[in-house]
């Protein structure tokens, strides 16, 4: 039990929140992809380029919030890429989203080398790193759960009221329904009159600007420094949030949450001398094994509801619900 | 049908050029001198014999990650995990080679046996998965690289750790080794083995049933269904085929270069198979060719380092630009479609 309260405890949860913001972020720039029906595999690379060009605004201005606006806009750029050959040129999704996260990749890292002459990282050379917000009173009304609400990078903050907000957008606002219905029955949008094309790029362009956020999260957030591939499958692990949430914000963070535990716990776990190698798996596992079970989850729903309807049809008894069972 | 077959080449190689004047530009940002980069490229990928070899030598992990990669794309599958089955199958190939004394031949060949069924085997799950479930492969096979290079790295740090060494196995016995072919490179018998699977595969999507049946789960499922083919079963085989020539690569390059399992010991080559892949269309023999190129990049990027100030990811740079150009191109023509059309993965 003494463990289990060492690994449980005020600092993971905060750690927990922490770790889910990048991944968050992301997840719900992806859901406007999502939504709009388009499988945008490039959040990685959108999110390494936001982390990249935060660190070179932050050197560059000396403020961490022109960093963080350097950072959306080289994501916004990606996103423009991706959203002009996929949208307009009609290309290969999965094929453009994997060759922007390769050209992420080797480009940070040559710019890196041109910049600074260095391979492997940045670290100092007047990096700012994001404020942290101390919201006043919550140390008293809190106390000890203080650093639960309080204490946070301004994107954190930012990551989480965008639940709600995102909730609101796909619900109650024309855009938000226009995202959707472009994705759910395009057929539907074109008969409309909707432009497919631009509501296509709109998401595009908004699901890069979150992306960008996360990825400056990452690198000014709580550590200022920019590493080789250093959003390391976050951007995967927010695609495979995505499949099984549906891109539905309140899933989605429910999927973000798992992993931001994950992350943060198997962090702890290297501290109580596991294998380094083997802990750093766990988030990806963790990933995989949501992945995996709720398709298989899935499935067998449809089957359940085939049966149900085949009893309601054979069975003479007409006060059987749609689920099968009496409703008594 | 052949001006359709140069329209189609010619496509591709405008849109090498586009990427290639791009990445010009981008080596400019960079504050390198395009042409200086060219000549050092090419100079360190065909300088000398032994730069000639080294370009092959680089060649043929490309080339049997690409025949991987040309499988699952026939079959409709985006196996983004070839990197994951290279890592498990040299790792695999590895351990036989050293935890084992075995007849000459034999232990090669048990090595190899080993490193496929590797690669296949950790490609099951999500082929699985997708054959059932329907699970996106593109997003699994990506997960379980992280997955499958960070378990390789426990194994061999962790587990099979060279005495006095750094973050590698013992050495395989000489019993395991695949034979060089000459005696200035490491060459190996690999790129024969890596020929004749691109030939082998050509013929067996051109002239055998079940590989019609495969080109056409990928290019028109429903076609396929309907003319009696088990698309699932068939998805299923295909990613497990592709898994286990991944992991062919993997064992390939530890008993033909290596002669041990080293954290980080091949990185990249699984993209770059994928991406030669994707340059070819998915055609074998294309694949070749393409690999031959991305080989030849990939040498000449090593004198890049030591001759110029560009650092060697300049080419990866490059290979994505040409990918993003080919993908643009290639479908213009389908331009015209409606946008609420149904999405093809076929790229």
């Amino acid at each position: 039990m003494e463990i289990l309260d060492k690994l449980v405890n005020v600092a993971l949860i905060a750690a927990t929140l922490r770790t889910t913001a990048p991944i968050l972020l992301v997840a719900l720039g992806g859901s406007f992809t999502t939504k709009a029906g388009i499988f945008n595999i490039g959040l990685e690379g959108q999110m390494l380029v936001g982390a990249f060009f935060a660190v070179i605004g932050s050197i560059w201005t000396g403020s961490a919030f022109a960093g963080v606006a350097c950072g959306v806009a080289a994501a916004l750029v990606f996103a423009l890429v991706f959203a002009v050959l996929v949208v307009s040129f009609r290309a290969n999704e999965v094929v453009v989203g994997l060759a922007l996260n390769i050209l992420a990749g080797g480009m940070t890292i040559s710019l890196m080398k041109a910049i600074f002459g260095t391979r492997g990282s940045i670290v100092g050379h007047g990096i700012v790193g994001l404020p942290k917000v101390q919201l006043p009173g919550a140390r008293a009304v809190l106390g000890s759960w203080a650093p639960l609400i309080s204490g946070f990078t301004p994107i954190v903050y930012v990551a989480f009221i965008a639940v709600p907000l995102l909730v609101l957008f796909y619900n109650r606002t024309r855009l938000g329904l226009y995202i959707r219905v472009v994705g759910e029955k395009p057929e539907a949008a074109e008969a409309l009159g909707i432009s497919i094309t631009r509501v296509r790029y709109i998401a595009s362009l908004l699901c890069g600007l979150l992306a960008g956020l996360a990825g400056a999260h990452l690198s000014l957030g709580y550590i200022t420094m920019f590493t080789e591939n250093m959003s390391s499958g976050r951007g995967f692990m927010a695609v495979a949030i995505l499949i099984f949430s549906n891109g539905d914000p309140l899933k989605v963070l429910a999927g973000c949450l798992l992993f931001g535990f994950a992350d943060a716990f198997s962090l702890r776990l290297q501290t109580f001398g596991y294998p380094s190698y083997l802990v750093l798996t766990v988030p990806y596992v963790v990933a995989l094994t949501a992945l995996f079970a709720l398709s298989y989850r899935a499935r067998p729903k449809v089957i359940t509801e085939t049966l149900a309807s085949m009893q309601r049809l054979l069975s003479t008894d007409k006060n059987i619900g749609p689920d099968g069972k009496h409703p008594s | 049908m052949i001006r359709d077959r140069l329209r189609e080449v010619s496509g591709q190689i405008i849109a090498i050029a586009v990427a290639l004047i791009l990445g010009a530009i981008i080596i400019l940002l960079v504050g390198e001198s395009p042409v200086r980069v060219l000549t050092t490229l090419l100079r360190g990928a065909f300088g000398d014999q032994e730069k000639i070899a080294g370009t092959l030598l680089q060649t043929t992990p490309i080339l049997i990650c690409g025949i991987a990669a040309c499988i699952g794309l026939r079959g409709g599958m985006f196996n983004v995990g070839i990197e994951g089955q290279l890592f498990l199958g040299g790792f695999a190939a590895a351990w036989v080679g050293f935890a084992f004394a075995l007849p000459p031949g034999i232990h090669m060949l048990a090595a190899l046996a080993l490193a496929v069924a590797a690669g296949a085997a950790w490609v099951a799950i999500p082929a699985y998965f997708r054959a059932r479930y329907n699970t996106n492969e593109v997003v699994s096979t990506i997960l379980s690289n992280y997955v499958a290079v960070l378990l390789t790295s426990y194994f061999t740090i962790f587990l099979f750790k060279r005495p006095g060494g750094w973050s590698e196995t013992p050495p395989i016995l000489a019993t395991a080794y695949l034979p060089e072919l000459f005696s200035f490179s490491r060459l190996n018998w690999g790129l024969v083995i890596g020929l004749v699977l691109a030939l082998g595969a050509a013929l067996v999507f051109r002239y055998t049933s079940w590989g019609y049946g495969v080109t056409m789960v990928g290019s028109a499922p429903k076609f396929a269904e309907y003319g009696g083919v088990n698309v699932k079963r068939q998805g299923f085989v295909v990613l497990l085929l592709s898994g286990a020539v991944g992991g062919l690569a993997g064992g390939i390059e530890t008993l033909g270069v290596h002669h041990r399992f080293m954290e980080g010991f091949a990185p990249g080559f699984g993209f770059d198979g994928l991406i030669a892949a994707l340059l070819a269309n998915g055609s074998p023999v294309a694949t070749i060719f393409t690999a031959l190129f991305f080989g030849a990049l990939r040498s000449g990027s090593l004198l890049l380092e030591v001759d110029t100030s560009a650092s060697r990811e300049i080419i990866t740079v490059i290979q994505a630009l040409i990918i993003l150009s080919v993908s643009a191109q290639v479908l213009v023509r389908r331009r015209g479609d409606s946008q609420a059309g149904e999405r093809r993965w076929k790229f």
